[in-house]
């Protein structure tokens, strides 16, 4: 029997001015699936979670979460999710089970629901022995990991989380992709996560859409977005001179297991089956066309190659053009305004 | 009710756990009563004049010696006797001296020949109430000279004013009380209320409870009510504390504090859901301190707590009939020196409560629910 569908969004639009951040997207989401959305900052992944969660409405296009729209409901949607904003958002002078009580209270939750709740999910997030510390004076992941257990307080059916590891260190986030592992494996708790790390959205959704400028631009589980490059393996190779490069890559092009060949100054790329097997036949060729290598780079498809190949672009690339993270998650939505 | 109170307790809490901000709250308005007090002053004192005496004769050691009377009673100048007028005029312009006063030599003598006796008074004008206050305490000492020796008694054929206070005596630091007070409560309208709002928006932090099931209405009163009980609260300190200061006796006990109590509460209430009004959407600190600095201004000073709002021109006049302040200080004044009962002030009340009620209303229409 096929899950019923925990978001439903269909031609949905934001503008900002001019700026569509979110322009005509359409997607399901089902029950208790981990979703996620992979895009460089500024792809409207943020606008796109805002939209959802009722902070921002919609220019256009129609989104249901949970059990209605959230231009028509946006009450009855805020009390089905719970949301992990990007910017750290818990009162600094409060302490981690006081942000939690006061949370609870925002939800109408009766008191001795409130504190067994509050006290099981501070165990969770392993911050017990800090509940009665300020805020302020915890680590940027402890916040995090408080943040995550004050979106669960009111047990949500949808859990939101925008870049939930962004400024954290890898140990950090590790901890942090733990926990979502773990409510993963609740069944009846959906999650949505927005992200620009591959690892994170590779290892932790169930299916993942590339967002770039606003659009979705694919939609599918991991690996089968991988499984959409040709050839599952790329080899690199850098040739000592340049001079018979065309000649070369026309040479290699020929070869039957050899899909694609992308060329990044004296650096090969190219996209071949059983990359560890045809290495050698690969230098040979290079060797026959009267070129030197002078070195070699043999790596497996990842996300960030289904990333390339589905924008064009990698999403480091992207990163370097803009300004700081101020711009996407900050501000951008008075700017337009 | 829960999320309500939810709400107030997140905010007091935030504000009690701010030790620096409480000292502020409770230390700025107590300085504003001991400089305003000492700044201000109802009567001036220590006006420095030059005093050149050209003359040898009875009648101008008179006026030196009413000059001097002049200095050692009410203080208003402090008397600097030179020789040279230049020297004294001189005085007069690089601010040495508020005026010089120079005795002819043929002064005493044109007095007693009744020949038309002048004295010379060159005065500082730049200096508006200064100058005003000079020529008239000089002027009536000099006029006084001949009238000195004649027996204090009511002469016949003149019409004499007897002065009677309705009221018991009410000096000019006891006078700033009110206007203290209404202070203290700005303070409070400006560092709780509106203000916490624009601060956890400006740190991102609102973010969080606009994606909670809490009201319009909640939040905006949630935000009003914690702001009314810590304004309140340090509102009535400072009242206390400056009645102590000056010496104003609680003459009607718990009438009176009750009066007090509700004026104070809807002042609060008014100041603190026009704030709200006019400051909800602003997404900065800084836009709070430059707007509300300058409503500091613009309704304190036409509020009486400094001057009497029967002397503003009209178009001023007009401004303090929609001035809260202005409510809000002829309540106080009235209910502390009048020693006047909540029906006195009925019209200060019900103009307060109309005032919030809009205000309140139209604060949380305005109120942007989302980011």
């Amino acid at each position: 029997m096929q899950k019923p569908n925990a978001i439903e969004v269909s031609g949905l639009t934001k503008k900002f001015g001019e700026l569509a951040a979110v322009n005509d997207v359409s997607f399901t989401v089902t029950e208790g699936e981990f979703f996620g959305f992979l895009g460089p900052n500024g792809a409207g992944k943020t606008t796109l979670i805002r939209v959802l969660t009722t902070l921002i409405k919609p220019t256009s296009g129609k989104a249901v979460v949970s059990c209605c729209d959230v231009s028509e409901k946006p009450d009855s949607v805020r009390q089905r999710i719970g949301v992990v904003p990007q910017a750290m958002t818990s009162d600094m002078d409060l302490t981690g089970y006081e942000n939690m009580d006061i949370y609870g209270r925002f939800y109408s939750i009766p008191k001795k629901e409130r504190k067994e709740k509050t006290k099981y999910l501070l165990d969770l997030v392993g911050l017990t022995s800090r509940a009665g510390d300020l805020v302020a004076t915890y680590s940027g992941g402890m916040k995090r990991r408080l943040e995550i257990a004050r979106a669960l307080v009111h047990t949500p059916d949808i859990l939101f989380l925008d870049e939930p590891t962004i400024g954290l260190d890898p140990q950090s986030r590790r901890v942090v992709w733990e926990f979502l592992e773990k409510f993963r494996r609740k069944d009846s708790l959906t999650i949505m996560l927005s992200t620009h790390y591959m690892e994170e959205a590779e290892s932790l959704c169930d299916r993942v859409a590339i967002i770039d400028a606003g659009k979705i631009i694919a939609l599918d589980s991991p690996d089968n977005l991988k499984a959409q490059i040709p050839g599952n393996d790329i080899i690199s190779l850098t040739l000592s001179d340049t001079s018979r490069l065309d000649e070369i890559k026309n040479i290699l092009s020929g070869i039957q297991f050899v899909h694609k060949i992308k060329v990044d100054g004296e650096t090969l790329r190219i996209y071949v089956d059983n990359g560890a097997q045809n290495l050698t036949s690969l230098i040979d060729a290079v060797k026959g066309a009267g070129g030197t290598v002078s070195s070699v780079g043999i790596h497996q498809q990842s996300l960030e190659d289904a990333f390339i190949h589905f924008t064009g672009k990698s999403i480091r690339e992207e990163e370097a053009k803009k300004v700081s993270f101020l711009i996407g998650a900050g501000v951008p939505q008075k700017l337009g305004r | 009710m829960i999320k309500l109170l939810a709400v107030i307790e997140r905010d007091i809490k935030k504000f009690w756990r701010n030790p620096v901000v409480i000292m502020i709250s409770f230390v700025m308005p107590l300085l504003y009563l001991v400089i305003l007090g000492n700044s201000f002053q109802g009567k001036f004192k220590g006006l420095p004049v030059a005093v050149v005496n050209r003359d040898s004769g009875t009648y101008s050691n008179r006026v030196i010696e009413n000059l001097r009377a002049l200095e050692a009673g009410p203080k208003t100048i402090s008397m600097f006797q030179l020789n040279d007028e230049g020297r004294a005029v001189e005085g007069v312009r690089d601010g040495r001296y508020k005026a010089a006063l120079i005795i002819p030599p043929d002064f005493s003598k044109r007095v007693v020949l009744d020949k038309k006796p002048e004295v010379g008074l060159f005065i500082d004008n730049t200096d508006n109430i200064s100058a005003e206050t000079i020529r008239n305490a000089v002027g009536g000492t000099i006029n006084f000279i001949r009238q000195q020796y004649v027996p204090v008694r009511e002469r016949p054929g003149e019409i004499f004013t007897r002065n009677i206070d309705l009221y018991s005596m009410v000096d000019y630091y006891q006078s700033l009380v009110p206007g203290v007070v209404i202070m203290a409560i700005f303070l409070g309208t400006m560092t709780a209320g509106v203000f916490n709002l624009v601060m956890d928006k400006f740190l991102g932090i609102n973010e969080s409870y606009l994606l909670t099931p809490l009201s319009r209405g909640t939040i905006v009163t949630g935000l009003i009510i914690s702001g009314l009980t810590i304004t309140t609260v340090t509102a009535l300190t400072v009242f206390g504390v400056s009645m102590l200061i000056t010496g104003i006796p609680f003459s009607r006990g718990l009438d009176q504090g009750i009066s007090i109590l509700i004026v104070v509460i809807l002042t609060t209430l008014a100041l603190l859901s026009m704030m709200f009004l006019f400051l909800g959407r602003a997404g900065h600190p800084r836009v709070v301190g430059l707007f509300s600095g300058f409503m500091n201004v613009i309704f304190f000073f036409p509020s009486g707590a400094v001057y009497p709002v029967e002397s503003f021109p009209n178009w001023l006049k007009a401004f303090s009939k929609i001035n809260p302040e202005a409510y809000a200080v002829h309540a106080l004044k009235s209910i502390l020196f009048k020693n006047a009962g909540l029906m006195i002030v009925f019209g200060d009340i019900m103009f307060l409560l109309g005032f919030t009620t809009l205000m309140m209303v139209l604060a949380i229409v305005t109120f942007k629910r989302t980011l």
